[in-house]
């Protein structure tokens, strides 16, 4: 597996230097004996449209770039890899498109699903549907805690609280003599639950640490400045946000216009997923920034990733965010299982089949090396680190960068979430 | 004072469909997708202008100008769809405003793509101020100076002038106006690209302090009709009052007990539907 990777980079990379435009998107008739040879279908649904729709887009770009290098290299088994993409929107529409897919598209895998109240309503329409689906960003939790603690053909994303949980243990670290926090997040679930869940870890930490704000203004709010004001009357010695989309940068900007980071500390547990429109004109040395699962200037970073990175930034003139590691991991997990799969029968393998190799399976993604726990959870790596402005964009990176796995940072299956922080040995 | 910022820009929006409906009876329920247009093409107008070694402490000029100019997409509008509707049925005008809605917030999407836009650090270009024991963006307060005249202009074209009479004879009878002489076609097509240049301006002056997203314009019409209701609708100075009240209510309201953010701005349009359902200057036309 290791080999035929290195192979392949060796190759896509040589095409994207000669300019790889002319190649055939396609290599034909090499399916492996006992393999069909039509295209193998995916299914992939991508938000296309709102707040989210930059975390979608980055998701399909992902996808896309993983296909169009192992199409390049023979797809899978030696059968073409064709996407078949829908939107992800209300609840009610995705489940429709996801039948849709399954049903009339007759699609091997549905890969795909970023909003929580999409992807609660997907997870069982999965099991009944008995095809395999990997979900991108989505999980299947309602607030902290999990609905599906034993799926069949579910696959789902790290438990959403799991930022403010490395931002919880960072926090005490780099910040010391904290006593009093604010936190202002968006007002749906995963605001509600990234705030709740870092007071429940910072109170392990600074057991009299006082929390003595908090705001929730409505998700496509586009000015903070009240919030700012309140926040600043509050006084408190840190700021925890979770915001993660375009709110991010403004609330940044106007709190730069007022100074608010000149008189206390910030925590921006996901903001990273914006991470080069945080100019560091506005964006202050010295914060907690989140980057969720990939951080696309980590030195210590891949050739896989370093590639992706220079290729996203030829074609889109953007640097990539976590998003399209998760996509990455999902279809390439899924490859790594069917090839499990006839290394064991020398057929092509059935649905059922992929779903037992997929428990447990680890391949390398983009961020480096990511699994599916057996009962169908990601387990990667977060990465987190303090804003420098030493580095050659005109936007904010971290340094140092903590790089923190979900084995310490992800509640383990079956587990009560505050129970279970509740019950560390600190 | 962040209130009176947000309320200078809701201003703008609000005056721009108080203008169209008073004149017009048309409710535009593009309005905000104006105030989204006239956004992205600031973005765009101030990359431009700095792009082309432009100081970036006149960057207003271009954003301003960007502004005004994407308004003269309330003329295409207007003659290329409104004028067959106006005989119509008012539910034909609202369907064919919200249509335009849909069609905007696309082709936002096709022309500056789904991720944010802004205007990097330019917010900060002229420095802070401190006031009433705050920091002020001084931005901020040029566009709370901006609005002011604009309202003052407003008020003036509006009691003074030739153009202004004209409006006001329109607006209070279309067919007399028209019996005495005056052209509603130009009228209309004036108004209507005055109302979407009120907008688009206010789209383009609030994005320094913000970014731009496709359904910016969503979040703010949603305020701008709790502004109309206040106010009165189709009164200019119901505008102003109403944008006024709105603005600073939300930022105290957040400052003192944050659940009532939303939720205090629609007691007091309840409160106003009951007692004085025309709003405050609701008698008064534009």
């Amino acid at each position: 597996m290791a080999t035929t990777r290195r192979e392949f980079l060796k190759v896509a990379g040589a095409a994207a230097t000669v300019g790889a435009v002319g190649f055939p998107a396609v290599a034909r008739g090499q399916a492996k004996p006992g393999v069909p040879s039509d295209p193998v279908k995916i299914g992939v649904l991508a938000i296309r449209a709102g707040i989210a729709a930059p975390v979608g887009q980055a998701g399909l770009r992902g996808t896309e770039w993983w296909v169009e290098r192992a199409n390049k290299a023979g797809g899978i088994l030696g059968r073409p890899v064709q996407l078949v993409v829908e939107e992800e929107s209300t609840p009610k529409d995705t489940v429709e498109r996801y039948r849709k897919l399954i049903l009339q598209d007759k699609v091997e895998v549905v890969i795909g699903g970023i909003s929580t109240g999409v992807t609660l309503a997907l997870g069982p329409v999965a099991e009944e549907m008995e095809v395999p689906w990997l979900s991108w960003d989505g999980t299947t939790q309602k607030g902290v805690e999990e609905t599906m603690p034993n799926p069949k053909w579910a696959f789902r994303s790290v438990d959403n609280e799991v930022e403010a949980i490395v931002a919880g243990q960072l926090t005490p670290k780099y910040f010391k003599g904290i006593k009093t926090v604010a936190g202002i997040g968006n007002d749906y679930s995963y605001g509600h639950d990234c705030w709740e869940t870092y007071q429940a870890v910072l109170k392990r930490y600074i057991p009299d640490v006082k929390f003595v704000l908090e705001l929730f203004p409505k998700l496509g709010v586009t000015d903070f400045t009240s919030h700012i004001a309140a926040i600043q009357q509050a006084k408190p010695d840190l700021l925890m946000c979770s915001f993660w989309s375009g709110d991010a940068t403004i609330i940044m900007k106007q709190a730069a216009a007022v100074g608010l980071f000149k008189s206390m500390k910030g925590v921006f547990t996901t903001a990273g997923g914006v991470h080069d429109s945080l100019k560091k004109e506005f964006t202050p040395e010295g914060l907690l920034l989140g980057y969720n699962t990939m951080y696309f200037d980590d030195p210590k970073g891949s050739a896989l990733l370093k590639q992706f990175v220079r290729e996203y930034k030829a074609k889109y003139n953007e640097y990539p965010a976590y998003e399209c590691d998760h996509a990455y991991f999902n279809i390439e997990s899924y490859k790594a299982a069917v090839e499990k799969g006839y290394a064991a029968t020398k057929k092509w393998p059935s649905k059922a089949e992929v779903v037992k190799a997929l428990e447990g399976i680890e391949v390398d993604s983009l961020s480096g090396k990511r699994s599916w726990r057996p009962d169908h959870v990601q387990m990667c790596n977060f990465y987190q680190g303090v804003t420098t402005h030493k580095n050659g964009y005109d936007f904010v990176t971290i340094d140092p960068i903590e790089v923190v796995s979900t084995k310490v940072a992800m509640k383990p299956a079956g587990s009560k979430l505050i129970e279970w922080i509740n019950g560390w040995k600190i | 004072m962040g209130g009176v910022f947000h309320a200078a820009i809701l201003f703008l929006v609000a005056a721009g469909l108080q203008l169209v409906f008073g004149v017009q009876k048309i409710f535009n329920l593009a309005c905000g997708s104006f105030y989204a247009l006239g956004a992205y093409t600031g973005v765009s107008a101030v990359a431009f202008f700095t792009g082309h070694g432009g100081p970036p402490t006149l960057f207003v000029i271009p954003l301003a100008l960007g502004g005004l100019a994407v308004g003269l997409v309330g003329l295409v509008v207007e003659r290329g769809l409104l004028r067959f509707v106006y005989d119509r049925d008012e539910t034909f005008q609202l369907l064919l405003t919200f249509a335009l809605v849909l069609m905007l917030e696309d082709l936002i999407r096709l022309t500056w793509g789904t991720a944010p836009a802004s205007t990097g650090g330019l917010y900060l270009a002229y420095g802070q101020v401190r006031l009433l024991g705050a920091t002020v963006p001084v931005y901020n307060l040029i566009v709370i100076a901006a609005s002011l005249a604009i309202a003052l202009g407003m008020g003036f074209t509006l009691t003074r002038t030739a153009f202004g009479r004209i409006i006001r004879a329109a607006a209070d009878n279309r067919e007399m106006a028209e019996a005495l002489g005056v052209d509603m076609r130009g009228v209309y097509a004036r108004v209507f690209t005055l109302g979407t240049m009120l907008g688009t301006l206010g789209g383009a002056l609030v994005i320094p302090a913000t970014a731009a997203m496709s359904e910016m314009g969503i979040e703010l019409i949603v305020e701008a009709f709790a502004v109309v209701v206040i106010g009165g609708l189709g009164s200019m100075r119901g505008a102003f009052l109403g944008a006024l009240v709105v603005g600073v209510l939300r930022s105290m309201a957040i400052s003192i007990y944050p659940e009532l953010e939303m939720l205090l701005i629609y007691l007091i349009v309840i409160a106003v539907l009951l007692w004085r359902p025309r709003g405050l200057f609701g008698a008064a036309a534009a």
